[in-house]
């Protein structure tokens, strides 16, 4: 009898191997499925009075080859490829609209600056005034196109955060439900619910690449899993829902991540995943791209302003603001808020509100130039009161100029031999003028600086053109384009690091993957051999069942 | 190692995606003709390119400027030129009047003609670029500079400048007050009130005829006349009535003049002779003086300044405006000088750029030629590899 139930458990148990190579087989391409083996062993011996004679084979335990550690890697890699890839895809789209020449404020601030210099060259010509004016407009419109990018892009984020935290729900669910099933059905190792496990596993990767995650396994078979700096959003069949929540403290206000009941803020908590790189490209490319646009446009206004406000326009009157806002406009000065300011182009300030005379008897070869006007924007016209000059009086006994404006005098030295082309500002209470001395003055050589008016004047547009290449921006070390390119250069180079971290990352992950796979994935040639072990297992075991059959026939036959 | 099946798949799937992905990158930069399509594929490139691409158009700006600069000071350039033809035949004309073998109708008829010749002068410097600015009057630009012969210079003396490189700012326009304006010099002889009416005249001026420093001539009765320069004194013993008297024969000392009292003389009569000069006159109500002179016919030795100073005074004028040709033409070279360095720098900024945008083509489609090898490799180990089954034999 025993050769008959030895048969016949070898049959079953082939059976098994075979129905779980079979199934092996049919998962090749299922995604997350992990290969089964049927673990064989023994059956317990019979005592035969003075010895144990075998008694078959059973199935110990079908077990899901699943290496844990090379598992959580796979995750780990996982999140930090997507955070990367999420990164480097947001922050190339802003490099390139910041780089190229359509939207570039580079190209713009370029033609802004020659069409001054046509002014420069022509101060009296509407048409140059008008492109100037043009270009303002054009310039502002950049700074706006751009911002507006910025803040679409921004907006487009929010969007898709909402969606991450409704899938990272879902997700989280369930794991939660799985848990539930998991735990019910678990029969301890060779028992487990292989096919339920395997989908936990899964979905925890899909978690994965929305957020980093880290799991703890329980002794009932239910996984935790923690966000965060320890957030559960699964604790065994418990699960913990994430929100969004309005966040008013930016402009414009948008969303951050909120945990639990009570909504408590975890944005700043949360890293890795499509998530985690959602919101540090917020931080490190968006906000601080919009608040270098925001200084480059405040410092466009500061600037341009204070020329034009020391200037003359075309009709006689002290230049007005050229970009809007200004203080005590309740818009704050940005990109977002610039205008141009003037409409009318005569408007434009090119000329020097003082103007130098050299007086007729003047003998000697020296000049007098005005450098720049100091006065604290804006001037009030006349520059030094109606009828009123300041006049320079060359004394060459004491190598020195009087200066009076009829109320105060005072005096610079300038000795014509080592002083000329020296410039000397003057201060309160004179009108603050930077004046620049050269050439040899015979004595009593008289020079006036009064008001002027002349409407070819074109030095304050010269003024505004070398705007182009001074050095005006935090505090006198960059000049505009130098802004523009470090803002360029901060989100390409940022771009450039998330890209080739994310290939790192992406490396790293394949390597991992290809470990995990060997233990976990399905090799149809083994398969198909183990097809071949199992098939010969069982015909073998058939045949047992034969002699045993041919055994029992024999010992009748005998009777 | 154990490998999974789906792992041979994959890698398989993966090795050619990556070669499509490498192909069509190098096919955009072909299509393209440059290295990068984003600032992010080089951020250090990205930022020398927008440098550079800066650098090119302010020197593109500053070639423009020079070409502004060139036409402003060549339209100066030839309206000086003008002046100065007319200012040589007004000379011409002053010589030819002064003769004194022209009749009183003789000069009248220079004179219409120098007369004309200053309105032409005038209209010149009050000449109008093409958008109707005044060329002469500085910064104002909208004031004619001469409103007429008599009138002083309206316009203020400002220079516009134009930028024609990294701190080169170039002046395209001179103050008229610094081209038609120039010294004036005239003897002038102040009767210093003496008791009697008679007068000090000039008869004949000679070549060292500045009176410097001034003369005084007196009659102390009964007939000594007294000339003193305050250093060197002479003293003609006898003198009478009309008597000609050369001073630098007197003593080599005084100015080369023949001078005369006429009248009755009185004890006390004294006169100061000096060469005055004043820093500016407009060359207008110099030469219309002149004119007017001729035309009464008194432009002899004791008409100063309307006989030989005029001839100085024109002169001075002259000068001027060849002084300020000379500085127009150095303008004009130093613009076109620097018009060549932008010219070249900026050829230089291009190549440079060039270099580091453009893409290398040949180096180009040799790596497309490479990577679709690659590519097709790929895939045939592919469908190799996957045809590979124990299946196959079972």
């Amino acid at each position: 009898m025993s050769l008959l139930t030895t048969g016949v458990s070898a049959l079953n148990t082939s059976q098994s191997s075979l129905a779980t190579t079979g199934y092996n087989i049919s998962n090749v391409n299922t995604e997350g499925y992990n290969r089964q083996r049927v673990n064989q062993a023994t059956l317990p011996a019979n005592f035969e009075g003075t010895h144990y004679v075998g008694s078959g084979v059973t199935v110990g335990g079908i077990e899901r080859l699943y290496d844990q550690f090379l598992a959580g890697q796979v995750r780990t890699f996982t999140s930090q490829q997507a955070q990367h890839e999420a990164f480097a895809g947001v922050a190339g789209q802003i490099s390139s609209i910041l780089g190229s020449s359509s939207s570039s404020l580079a190209t713009g601030l370029e033609a802004f600056f020659n069409a001054a210099n046509g002014v420069a060259n022509d101060p009296t010509s509407i048409a140059a005034r008008q492109v100037l004016l043009s270009e303002g407009e054009s310039i502002t419109n950049r700074f706006r196109t751009l911002d507006n990018q910025l803040t679409q892009i921004d907006a487009q984020l929010d969007s898709g955060l909402a969606a991450t935290l409704s899938e990272i729900n879902v997700l989280s669910r369930g794991i939660a439900e799985l848990n539930i099933a998991i735990s019910e059905l678990n029969r301890g190792p060779g028992g487990q619910p292989n096919d339920l496990l395997d989908q936990r596993d899964q979905l925890i990767n899909r978690l994965s690449e929305y957020v980093s995650v880290n799991t703890i396994e329980e002794s009932t078979g239910s996984v935790s899993v923690f966000v965060g700096n320890g957030q559960a959003l699964v604790i065994g069949s418990r699960q913990i829902d994430l929100q969004t929540r309005q966040d008013v403290s930016t402009d414009p206000p948008r969303l951050g991540i909120a945990y639990g009941p009570n909504a408590i803020d975890i944005t700043a908590q949360i890293s890795g995943g499509s998530l985690g790189g959602t919101l540090q490209v917020r931080g490190d490319v968006i906000d601080s791209a919009r608040a270098e646009l925001n200084a480059l446009a405040a410092g466009l206004i500061d600037n341009v302003n204070t020329i034009q406000q020391q200037g003359v326009t075309l009709d006689g009157n002290v230049g007005s603001n050229f970009f809007g806002p200004v203080p005590p406009s309740t818009s704050v000065a940005g990109a977002s808020t610039l205008f141009v300011a003037i409409t009318n182009p005569r408007d434009i300030a090119a000329a020097f509100p003082a103007a130098v005379t050299t007086n007729s008897s003047a003998t000697g070869t020296g000049t007098l130039e005005i450098d720049s006007i100091d006065t604290t924007p804006p001037l009030t016209l006349p520059l030094f009161g109606v009828g009123a000059e300041i006049q320079f009086t060359y004394d060459a006994a004491n190598n020195q100029y009087t200066v009076t404006d009829g109320t105060n005098s005072t005096t610079i030295a300038y000795d014509p031999a080592v002083d000329s082309g020296k410039t000397v500002s003057l201060s309160a209470p004179f009108v603050g003028l930077t004046v620049k001395l050269s050439g040899v003055p015979e004595d009593s050589d008289q020079f006036t600086i009064g008001n002027n008016t002349a409407v070819g004047d074109n030095r304050n547009a010269l003024a505004l053109a070398n705007l182009q290449s001074e050095k005006v921006l935090a505090s006198g070390t960059q000049s505009f384009a130098d802004a523009y390119d470090i803002l360029i250069s901060d989100v390409a180079t940022r771009t450039n690091r998330a890209d080739i971290n994310r290939q790192t990352q992406q490396g790293l992950l394949d390597q991992v993957q290809v470990r995990f796979d060997s233990v976990s994935g399905v090799n149809l040639d083994e398969e198909a051999a183990n097809l071949i072990r199992y098939q010969q297992a069982y015909q073998a075991a058939s045949q047992i069942i034969t002699v045993s059959n041919t055994v029992f026939n024999s010992l009748l036959a005998a009777l | 190692m154990r490998i999974s099946t789906g792992q041979i798949f994959q890698q398989g799937l993966t090795a050619m995606l990556n070669q499509q992905t490498e192909l069509v990158k190098t096919q955009q930069q072909i299509s393209s003709g440059k290295k990068f399509t984003s600032p992010a594929d080089d951020p250090v490139a990205a930022v020398q390119i927008l440098n550079f691409e800066r650098e090119s158009n302010l020197l593109g700006q500053y070639i423009n400027n020079a070409q502004t600069a060139t036409s402003k000071l060549s339209s100066e350039e030839s309206v000086l030129k003008g002046v100065t033809n007319v200012l040589q035949r007004v000379r011409e004309l002053a010589v030819q009047g002064l003769n004194d073998t022209n009749t009183q109708s003789d000069r009248a008829d220079i004179a219409q003609e120098i007369k004309q010749l200053n309105e032409e002068l005038l209209s010149l410097a009050n000449t109008k670029d093409a958008s109707g600015n005044y060329l002469f009057s500085g910064f104002s630009s909208n004031i004619q500079p001469y409103t007429s012969v008599g009138a002083s210079y309206a316009g203020d003396e400002g220079q516009r400048n134009i930028q024609v490189g990294p701190d080169v700012l170039i002046e395209t326009n001179d103050p008229g007050s610094a081209i038609f304006e120039a010294e004036f010099t005239q003897t002038v002889v102040t009767d210093n009130a003496g008791p009697s009416s008679a007068a000090l005249n000039i008869t004949s001026i000679g070549v060292n005829n500045v009176i410097s420093p001034t003369v005084t001539v007196s009659f102390a009765t009964p007939d000594t006349l007294t000339i003193s320069d305050g250093t060197n004194n002479a003293a003609v013993t006898p003198y009478v009535a009309g008597q000609s008297v050369v001073l630098s024969d007197l003593d080599v000392n005084f100015p080369e003049l023949t001078l005369q009292l006429d009248g009755t003389l009185a004890n006390g009569d004294s006169y100061t002779l000096e060469t005055q000069t004043t820093p500016r006159n407009t060359v207008f109500s110099t030469v219309n003086a002149f004119a007017d002179a001729l035309i009464a016919d008194s432009v002899g030795s004791n008409d100063s300044p309307n006989n030989g100073d005029f001839l100085t005074n024109i002169s001075a004028v002259l000068e001027t405006v060849i002084d300020t040709q000379a500085k127009i033409g150095a303008r004009v070279n130093l613009v076109e000088q620097q018009e060549t360095i932008s010219e070249e720098l900026s050829l230089s900024v291009q190549e440079t750029l060039s270099g580091i945008q453009d893409l290398d083509i040949a180096e180009a489609i040799s790596k497309l030629a490479f990577q679709s090898t690659a590519l097709q490799a790929a895939q045939q180990t592919f469908s190799r590899v996957q045809s590979l089954s124990l299946f196959n034999y079972l």
